[in-house]
């Protein structure tokens, strides 16, 4: 990385692969006596008749997943199905009914109450949906609070809030108060705040839905500028299918407090796992999404003209396409020929018709992030 | 079947002759009338047999006896109980020289010093206009003088507006250290909130005539009492606002302080309470308010000031001193509302209200202030308010207020007779002869279907224990035949003023509410008038009352009435400007009148807060109509009057007492499932 690095970043280079989060069989019961719902047959009752019958909701449903470092993890279902609910269990803002969450090698759900605040203080921030700014604090004193809740001196919280705060395009403003700036900055102090605690972790809980779709842009545009200096971890929950192929690495598809889908974003948009996922990924343009290797024939012997990369996405192939008359050859990450590029397929994909391949083995683990 | 048949089949199906669907709805709205009615003309039957609450019916002794064998012993044990002595003792005589001592303070700084001490803090929270309204109103207890033997025959009020003061400042005081920690511990521990709610309750439905008595039995009067009576006042709606103004932090910013990992504590104090501190300060605000508003009942048991006076003219019926000394009780409360209100926006605005001076400027304001304290104390020798720097006003505000009746005589004596010979009378007779036990099961129906069974027994049982109260018939204490106090039909004289003045609140009210909703021109003529009706302390109105129909039942409706209007308009403006523009355009997109949005969606929509005015409406009554003892109103009212003046604590307590149960009947009646508890 070459761009001139304030000392955001955490930049130590911890080498271990290990997931930084790591959630197991995690479920979330609202209501009377969650536990007695746990294994019972009610469980599979529809929500308004459990709800009905039980008072009981239940927000998350057996989730696992894991979410490595670096990486961008988006949360993506409509509103309801358990997104929020989710990522508060895995800091205990909400507490889950049972299941098992790590972090950082951490067993959150075991912490007691010190070292959980630990963990908060430190590993994992926040950006709030509305933001959640506090009125009477100027911008400044709003960046630091996380600091200022370790009782870091204020010269220094100050200093350092000050840094982000120009990081994030706010420099100027730190005295004026939350009110006064407009929803677009008022979300860039939620992220400068979170920033300011230099955390391992970043969650963002539907932290561009209540802005405007320009400024919406323009912040996911930030946090990918961000995302590129810093490799944070990110979890991302969104309830906007374009927000979350744009900014995420892998995608979870959540409905009714279970995952129904986690993969790339070119898997979901090229191979939805069920009607509901298609359904939700009809209207995509697949060339933005799909890569050559939803295009690929066999390997015939013939000498291929050109080469692409098989994570080349098809939209941004077509001057090869149309601009060489021979085979176009396909390569991996190890620059082994994989394949042909069918031409056919790809007018198909890009037309938005359904007949594409699917590569062999969908790679469900996590794919790495992207490199500056 | 061709479409257009089809549809005009439709049409004639789902549109019936009008008539008819009015008639099934009229039917079923007139129902629960037409039971009541039937219900009533039984009752009027039955109370041939059953009048009233039976006589011979008495709590072991009678409730009154209880009391007075209990003051007899405090009487007796004053100086030999623990708990008396000390505790009770203690707590008076520090009541006491904390008010002395302030008192002396304030004369110490002589008036000139207290004029300049109003202004320079009303200056530095506010604006000038604040500072200069601040300078006004205080010089008015100097100028505003009343014919009480004084040099000239007159005298200034200086030193009761004094004690007053005093009295307020410590009330308030102790009110907030009471009240404030008790908002924040009821904010933080639920179980605090859930074992408040029931007290905080029924304490802000209780009028202070209902508490009055034990506090004499305990503090006798003085000072002491008049205090204990404010600061009991004043707290519950401390505690309410401090209670809300915490938990209605939003969520999400508690939320964000949580992820942060900040402790509890970090959270109340950074967080919690500098957003509350708004609501707060408005809390502290209505405690100032509702201390001002008891000043007279606190001089009813003994705090001096500016209570007394008007006191002594609502009993010798000398009108234009009571205005008089009333107005200066108004001139205080709207010089501390108006300081105390830009108080909390200078607290709690970041920008534009009030002066941020510097330390040394402060150093420097204060050292002044002291200079010329010392200068007026020991250079000039000054001391409270110069008495011939000021003027009477009393003859011609009695000129004035008799030139008014008289012009309104005709008005007021027909309005006068008929009130009282065609519908007090009657109501009156009619409640008292109705059998209690209907009565009860009239409570507990209606109660029934507001609030469920719990509900209903709660009530039930309020009712009964309302006929309980009384005295045997001839009861002598001590050898003193006692006053003869029937608590059942007195609590039914009581609930007859107040369904009348509630029935004209809510005739006048709902209508002006609705004008003051429709057209901007009512607004603006009502909102001065009602924010001025709504400082008045309750008693206030008492005079203008008393001179145009003289005392008795009457004053007390009418006073009840004006009391209570504010409420009545201010929430119903209030429950239609809830009502979401979006939701009136789509009444507008389909062509509806003014009428039809009116009836059908913005009405409708309201309810609950018109719902919410009639339960206010009628707490506010029942208390004003109680105060109207003052004025021979009759009922419980009076019988805590006539407690006091005979000396006759068991009456009193009982009466009080019975109000006590009295206003948690109406109150839970008048408040559906939802509503309850939702005040604040
Ligand atoms: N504190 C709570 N008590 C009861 N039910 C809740 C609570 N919080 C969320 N829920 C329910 O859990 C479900 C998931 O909510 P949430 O996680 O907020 O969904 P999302 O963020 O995806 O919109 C919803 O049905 C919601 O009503
Ligand atoms: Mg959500």
């Amino acid at each position: 990385m070459t761009a001139p690095t304030p000392t955001v970043g955490s930049e130590q280079v911890d080498t271990s692969d290990a997931p930084v989060i790591e959630a197991r069989d995690v479920w979330k019961i609202f209501g009377p006596h969650p536990e007695r719902l746990l294994g019972s047959d009610d469980l599979d009752l529809p929500r308004a008749e459990l709800h009905a019958k039980t008072g009981n909701t239940i927000a998350s449903r057996d989730v696992s997943f894991d979410v490595a470092r670096g990486e961008v993890f988006v949360i993506m279902g409509l509103s309801g199905s358990g997104k929020s609910t989710l990522v508060r269990c895995i800091t205990r803002l909400v507490e889950p009914t049972s299941g098992t969450i790590s972090m950082c090698g951490q067993d959150v759900l075991r912490a007691d109450a010190r070292s959980l605040r630990q963990l908060r203080r430190t590993k994992v921030a926040m950006v709030f949906q509305h933001f959640g700014l506090f009125p009477h604090r100027t911008v400044i004193d709003n960046a630091a609070y996380g600091l200022e809740v370790q009782r870091v001196p204020k010269q220094t919280r100050h200093e350092r809030a000050r840094e982000i705060l120009g990081i994030v395009g706010l420099a100027g403003v730190e005295s004026s108060y939350p009110d006064q700036l407009s929803g677009g900055m008022q979300q860039r102090v939620g992220l400068a705040r979170a920033l300011a605690v230099d955390p391992e972790v970043l969650i963002f809980d539907e932290a561009f839905s209540a802005l405007d779709p320009l400024i919406r842009r323009e912040m996911q545009d930030e946090v990918a500028r961000l995302q590129a200096r810093l490799h944070k971890t990110v979890v991302f929950v969104t309830h906007d299918l374009d927000e979350a192929l744009k900014i995420g690495d892998r995608i979870a598809i959540m409905k009714d407090g279970r995952f129904v889908q986690v993969g790339t974003p070119a898997e979901i948009v090229g191979a939805p796992a069920d009607d509901y996922v298609a359904e939700f990924v009809r209207d995509v343009p697949r060339g933005k999404v799909l890569t050559a290797a939803f295009a690929l024939q066999p390997h015939a012997g013939e000498t291929p003209e050109s080469v692409v990369n098989q994570d080349a996405r098809l939209g941004e192939l077509l001057p090869v396409i149309f601009g060489v008359q021979g085979p176009i050859g396909v390569v991996g990450s190890d620059d082994q020929l994989v394949g042909i590029l069918d031409r056919r397929m790809v007018v198909h994909i890009l037309a938005g018709r359904e007949q594409h391949n699917v590569p062999e083995e969908p790679t469900l683990e996590p794919s790495t992030p992207a490199a500056s | 079947m061709s479409p257009p048949s089809a549809a005009s089949s439709l049409a004639s199906a789902e549109a019936p002759p009008p008539f008819l669907i009015d008639v099934g709805r009229l039917g079923r709205r007139l129902a629960p009338l037409a039971v009541g009615i039937a219900i009533c003309i039984a009752g009027v039957a039955l109370s041939g047999f059953h009048k009233g609450f039976p006589a011979k019916w008495v709590l072991g002794g009678g409730v009154p006896n209880w009391f007075d064998r209990a003051d007899s012993w405090v009487q007796t044990n004053q100086s030999s109980n623990f708990f008396l002595h000390h505790i009770i003792g203690g707590l008076g005589s520090f009541l006491n020289s904390a008010t002395n001592d302030l008192v002396s303070a304030l004369h110490w700084l002589t008036w000139v010093g207290v004029l300049i001490l109003a202004v320079l803090v009303a200056w530095l929270v506010g604006r000038w206009k604040t500072a200069i309204f601040a300078a006004l109103m205080v010089s008015s207890f100097g100028i505003l003088q009343i014919p009480n033997g004084g040099p000239n025959g007159i005298s200034d009020m200086w030193q009761p507006a004094m004690t007053t003061l005093s009295l307020m400042a410590v009330a308030i005081v102790i009110s907030t250290i009471i009240g404030i920690p008790l908002g924040v511990a009821s904010a933080v521990w639920t179980p605090v909130s859930k074992t408040l709610r029931p007290i905080l309750d029924v304490a802000q439905i209780l009028p202070a005539f209902a508490y009055l008595v034990p506090i004499v039995v305990l503090f006798s009067i003085g000072n002491p009492a008049g205090i204990v009576a404010t600061v009991i006042y004043a707290v519950p709606p401390l505690v309410r606002f401090t209670e809300v103004g915490i938990r209605t932090v939003r969520r999400d910013v508690i939320e964000a302080g949580e992820a942060f990992g900040a402790t509890r504590r970090q959270i109340l104090r950074d967080i919690q309470l500098p957003l509350a501190a708004q609501a707060i300060m408005l809390g502290l605000n209505q405690v100032i308010m509702m201390a001002l508003s008891i000043v007279v009942i606190a001089s009813l048991v003994g705090a001096g000031g500016l209570g007394d006076p008007v006191l002594q003219a609502l009993q010798t019926q000398d009108l234009g001193m009571g205005a008089v000394a009333g107005l200066l009780i108004v001139f205080m409360a709207m010089w501390l509302d108006r300081t105390s209100a830009a108080l909390g926006k200078h607290a709690t605005r970041r920008v534009g209200v009030g002066k941020r001076l510097t330390r040394p400027q402060l150093a420097i304001l204060w050292g002044g202030l002291l200079v010329v304290v010392l200068v007026a104390q020991y250079g000039l020798n000054l001391g409270d308010w110069p008495s011939g720097w000021g003027f009477s006003i009393v003859d011609h505000v009695t000129n004035g207020m008799n030139w008014v009746t008289n012009q309104l005589t005709h008005v007021s004596e027909s309005l006068s007779s008929f009130l009282t010979l065609h519908v007090l009378n009657p109501l009156q007779a009619f409640l008292n002869d109705f059998p209690w036990w209907l009565m009860a099961a009239l409570v507990g129906a209606a109660a029934w279907a507001r609030g469920g069974p719990r509900r209903a027994i709660l009530l039930v049982g309020c009712v009964a224990l309302m006929g309980l109260m009384q005295a045997p018939v001839g009861y002598t204490f001590q050898g003193v035949t006692s006053y003869d106090f029937s608590a059942w039909g007195d609590a039914m004289q009581t609930l007859s003023l107040v369904i009348v003045a509630l029935v004209l609140d809510l005739a006048v009210g709902i209508p002006l509410g609705i004008a003051a909703y429709r057209w901007r021109a009512a607004d603006a003529v009502l909102r001065p008038i009602l924010d001025f009706l709504q400082t008045l302390p309750a008693f206030v109105y008492l005079i203008p009352v008393v001179a145009l129909f003289g005392v008795g039942n009457l004053a007390g409706v009418t006073a009840s009435f004006v009391y209570a209007l504010p409420a009545a308009v201010r929430a119903t403006t209030l429950g239609l400007r809830a009502v979401q523009r979006e939701v009136i355009e789509a009444g507008q997109s389909f062509g509806s009148t003014r009428w039809q949005l009116l009836l059908k969606i913005e009405l409708p929509i309201a309810r609950p807060y018109i719902t919410l005015a009639v339960n206010q409406t009628i707490l506010l009554v029942m208390a004003e109509v109680v105060v109207a003892g003052l004025v021979g109103a009759g009922g419980l009212g009076l019988d805590v009057v006539t407690g006091f003046s005979r000396s006759e604590v068991g009456l009193g307590a009982a009466a009080g007492l019975t109000m006590v149960l009295m206003g948690i009947v109406l109150d839970r009646l008048s408040q559906t499932r939802q509503t309850q508890g939702g005040q604040g």
